[in-house]
């Protein structure tokens, strides 16, 4: 993992330079050669941002704390719902026929549409930002999970066959195992659409979070563009530390994943 | 003589698929008696995989009877009497190698004392101590081997049906190996079906060769083994073992 970790880091640094550079570039030549007297509003310095962040820094994580636990508590619901449904799939072809095409059409509805549904149908916006949070989750959890249950080896349900291992033993022991790589792969694709849900809904309307501070400080512009920048970040952040934190859990659960990267247990 | 352990009676089995029909086994019959170590050998598409899957309850034929400890497969299946050695070791990467011995020991509900005393003799038999506590992609595929075969006697079966198990390794793990197992077999005396297109480690493991001739597959010849046992390295350079190579290959070049 130490391995792995020093052959990325300069990949990483390279791209955290290479994008200040094109920021700070980029803000410069707005004033300095374009002379856009809406300079700041366009496009601030990134140092500004990062020093109003640091200004607004308690403010800003009071938003975001808020924004994070709304949208933590759908991921939970959204993912339980997700692996519940594809576990009830994989274990009857009827239920996943009548299903599965309604899980697919459930997503073509556009979240924009639906958030202010349920918004009006809840009338409240901790509510709304749970279920909101939650809709978005359950979709690629349950497509992936159940993914990965399909894509079981036959060898090892046929070893499980010869021991004449019952339903549950045969899931507990080799199905929901073998499936967690492809779960974890759905609750990292879920935790900042998680985040990006509860924003969307912060949006329509509600008191707190850093969804009504992007608002806000676009439209009333307290502290100019940079307060704004610096709470599209934040929300940015969110995402990433969502995804992050999937990913430690991943090592934590998953233990045998981490000594080399893939496994070489079937080509003998 | 008793009545066999494994008896195959005029089994065949067609495989369809798409409206064509392929013979994969044509009227064969084989009586297995209790604690025989016997091949069954042939080239691919000679239907062996499709014969032992047979008898471990894993495939049914089209017709004919096979009986296993005087019932039917299935029922030897659900007594958990078969122990399976697989072509790949079929280990579960999320599991230690103690834990996937342990794997049919929970499934089947034995004391954990004894799970753990079962899962320390075997280790030591299969010369894997040290590795307890690895995981299966730490270890060569000839390792993984051994713990695919610690995995199937764990449960104590009465037969140990294996698939080609050294199909995929080089020679000099392969001999390592086939002598290991005899080994194993002489102090466990189980019965076990070995399939195998490897016709000098079919002359050195069993006691009888049952040689299989492809499209559709049929029992062309049993030849007896009677290389005195236990069985060493040094036999595989005796003109008696080289005779009893060169008769089973003849057997096929008949057919």
């Amino acid at each position: 993992m130490s391995a792995s970790l020093k052959s990325k880091l300069p990949v990483a640094l390279a791209w955290i330079i290479g994008v200040i550079a094109i920021w700070e570039i980029g803000a410069w030549s707005l004033v300095n050669i374009f002379h856009d007297p809406m300079a700041t509003q366009k496009l601030p310095f990134l140092h500004d941002i990062v020093r109003v962040m640091a200004q607004n820094w308690a403010s800003l994580m009071d938003s975001a704390s808020v924004t994070v636990s709304k949208a933590a508590l759908g991921f939970l619901y959204g993912s339980i719902a997700g692996f519940v449904i594809a576990i009830v799939m994989s274990l009857s072809r009827n239920v996943e026929r009548v299903a599965f095409p309604y899980l697919i059409i459930s997503q073509m509805i556009p979240i924009l549409g639906l958030a202010p549904i349920i918004y009006n149908i809840v009338k409240d916006g901790d509510t709304a930002r749970v279920v909101i949070s939650a809709y978005i989750t359950f979709f690629p959890v349950s497509i992936n999970t159940l993914g990965g249950i399909k894509s079981v080896e036959k060898d090892r349900l046929d070893l499980m066959y010869s021991y004449a291992a019952g339903k549950f033993q045969v899931y507990r022991k080799l199905i929901i195992p073998s499936a967690m790589p492809y779960l974890m792969s759905g609750l990292k694709i879920a935790a900042p659409l998680s985040v990006t849900a509860a924003i969307l809904v912060e949006m329509l309307g509600t008191d707190e979070g850093i969804g009504v501070k992007i608002l806000y400080t676009l439209y009333y512009g307290a502290g100019g563009a940079t307060m704004f920048w610096a709470s599209v970040i934040t929300s940015a952040l969110l995402g990433i530390l969502g995804y992050v934190l999937i990913s430690l859990a991943e090592k934590l659960l998953m233990p045998w994943q981490n000594t080399t990267s893939k496994r070489g247990g079937e080509d003998a | 003589m008793n009545t066999p352990e494994i008896r195959i009676e005029n089994v065949s089995m067609v495989y369809s698929d798409n409206g064509a029909s392929v013979k994969a086994l044509d009227n064969v019959s084989i009586d297995i008696q209790k604690g025989e170590f016997i091949s069954l050998l042939g080239p691919s598409g000679c239907g062996k995989t499709t014969l032992l899957r047979i008898i471990g309850d894993l495939l049914q034929p089209t017709s004919g009877n096979v009986l296993v400890c005087d019932q039917t497969p299935r029922q030897t299946r659900m007594d958990q009497k078969y122990g399976i050695v697989f072509q790949s070791p079929v280990l579960f990467d999320w599991r230690t190698i103690s834990k996937n011995i342990r794997l049919p020991l929970e499934i089947m509900k034995v004391p954990r004392e004894e799970q753990n005393r079962r899962i320390e003799s075997l280790l030591e038999l299969v010369g894997l101590s040290k590795f307890a506590d690895h995981y299966p992609h730490q270890l060569s595929g000839g390792m993984q081997q051994r713990v695919g075969i610690a995995r199937a006697l764990a449960i104590q079966p009465e037969i140990l049906l294996m698939d080609e198990p050294f199909s995929a390794l080089d020679e000099f793990t392969r001999e390592k190996l086939n002598e290991d197992v005899l080994q194993i077999w002489s102090k466990t005396n189980k019965t076990v079906v070995f399939v195998t297109h490897n016709i000098a480690e079919s002359v050195f493991m069993s006691d009888r060769v049952c040689v299989l001739s492809p499209h559709p597959g049929r029992l062309s010849a049993i030849v007896d083994i009677d290389l005195p046992r236990p069985r060493t390295k040094e036999m595989r350079d005796w003109p008696e073992f080289n005779a009893l190579v060169a008769k089973i290959r003849n057997s096929f070049e008949g057919v």
